[in-house]
């Protein structure tokens, strides 16, 4: 297992990169222009997987790690700390998206941003996880601090079924799913197989990254303590004397 | 980086009672959140969830929408686009058929064409009337994505 962990660390980053440097390629150059949207279309490339990644990974598995620090059984710091590096991580990927989405929409709809619910709800996701971050920085011991995130990323992921079913529930500009349920695609070719190679691309990308920040996590987490212990330390020898 | 084992210590103790600035942070955070997610909510429901009304659907509550602001749906009719001095004119269609036409104030988007989805954003300009002055077109694209090819029949085109 370690043998294991270790080689993912060695690679992971690496083969993220290569990758993504993949996809770019194949996204603007190999890749045919859309008969409507023209190159416009190379946007797909990023905007989709970024979303997904964000949506599904990273507040999804920051909704499990923060149901498993609220259940006595389960509790333990890593959840905790492991919920935060994936909320972190994510909020970048969903802002890339609303990013994305933007240069996207402006030639392509006309306008940069419009109030449709699928936009709406992204926002408010958004904005429920810079809450979580924003709640992080608030002083508090660490478990009442690890309590109140995660009622919060539990709360924040309801928006996350409402995102996905904006579609289809409302009259709204932002377009259906590409790769529909069922597997029925929209998307043939070589657009098809960039835009499924930019999924595993960027799910690497996020692994590598919530790698990387859990492990700072966990380092800033163990030099808290020791402070802390140095300094009891401390003031307990000024009561000896 | 190595840290040295420190010496054996008791587990610390957390505070009884929150100190008075980190509950005040604690609410003002609270307070922010509500206040963003409450005006989130207010301006994407300020025209209820749906975005906009198709062709049909408006036409089918016609009298209830009167001269109001809405945004409309529809298909550009082929054959039917024409540039005026002061933006353009063309009809779209619902479903079934029914047409309504639009006369746009301001140059339509890059994507804008003959067969394409667009969602405008205006009046109709009386109450009977199925002439739509719009300020706004926005090109609603289908999830489908087609390789252009030197050749090929242009999909959705007239």
């Amino acid at each position: 297992m370690t043998a294991v962990v270790r080689a993912v660390d060695r690679f992971l980053g690496p083969v993220s990169l290569a990758l993504v440097v993949l996809t770019v390629w194949l996204g603007l150059w190999v890749t045919p222009p859309d008969e409507l949207q023209g190159d416009l279309v190379r946007l797909i490339y990023l905007h989709p997987a970024l979303a997904w990644v964000a949506l599904y990974l990273a507040f999804g598995l920051a909704a499990v790690c923060s149901a498993l620090y609220l259940w006595p059984r389960t509790r333990a710091e890593r959840w905790d700390l492991l919920a935060a590096s994936t909320v972190e991580v994510g909020v970048v990927f969903l802002s890339l998206t609303l990013a994305t989405g933007m240069l996207w929409g402006r030639p392509a709809w006309g306008v940069w941003w419009t109030w449709d619910a699928r936009l709406t709800s992204t926002a408010l996701l958004e904005i429920l996880f810079i809450g979580y971050l924003a709640m992080r920085r608030v002083p508090a011991d660490p478990h009442t601090r690890a309590r109140r995130c995660a009622v919060l990323a539990l709360l924040a992921t309801l928006d996350v079924p409402i995102v996905h079913f904006s579609v289809q529930w409302w009259n709204g500009l932002h377009q259906g799913a590409t790769l529909g349920s069922g597997l029925t695609f929209h998307i043939h070719g070589s657009m098809l197989w960039t835009l499924l190679l930019s999924f595993v691309a960027f799910t690497c990308v996020f692994a590598w990254m919530v790698r990387r920040r859990y492990q700072i996590a966990v380092r800033d987490a163990a030099r808290e303590l020791d402070e802390l212990a140095a300094a009891l330390t401390a003031r307990r020898a000024e009561g000896v004397r | 980086m190595t840290t040295t084992a420190p010496a054996p210590v008791e587990a610390p103790v957390p505070p009884s009672r929150p100190t008075v600035r980190s509950r005040g942070r604690f609410l003002l955070v609270c307070g922010i959140l509500v206040a963003a997610v409450g005006l989130l909510l207010y301006k994407g429901l300020l025209s209820s969830l749906d975005y906009f009304d198709t062709v049909d659907q408006a036409l089918a509550h016609r009298a209830q929408i009167g001269t109001g602001t809405i945004r409309l749906e529809g298909l550009v009719d082929c054959g039917t686009v024409r540039a005026t001095r002061s933006g353009a004119e063309f009809s779209i269609s619902g479903a079934d058929g029914r047409r309504v036409h639009v006369v746009n104030v301001g140059s339509p988007p890059e994507l804008f064409a003959a067969g394409v989805p667009v969602v405008v954003v205006g009046q109709f300009v009386s109450s009977t009337s199925r002439t739509f002055e719009s300020t706004q077109i926005m090109v609603k694209h289908s999830a489908t994505y087609v390789a252009r090819y030197p050749g090929r029949v242009r999909h959705g085109a007239c």
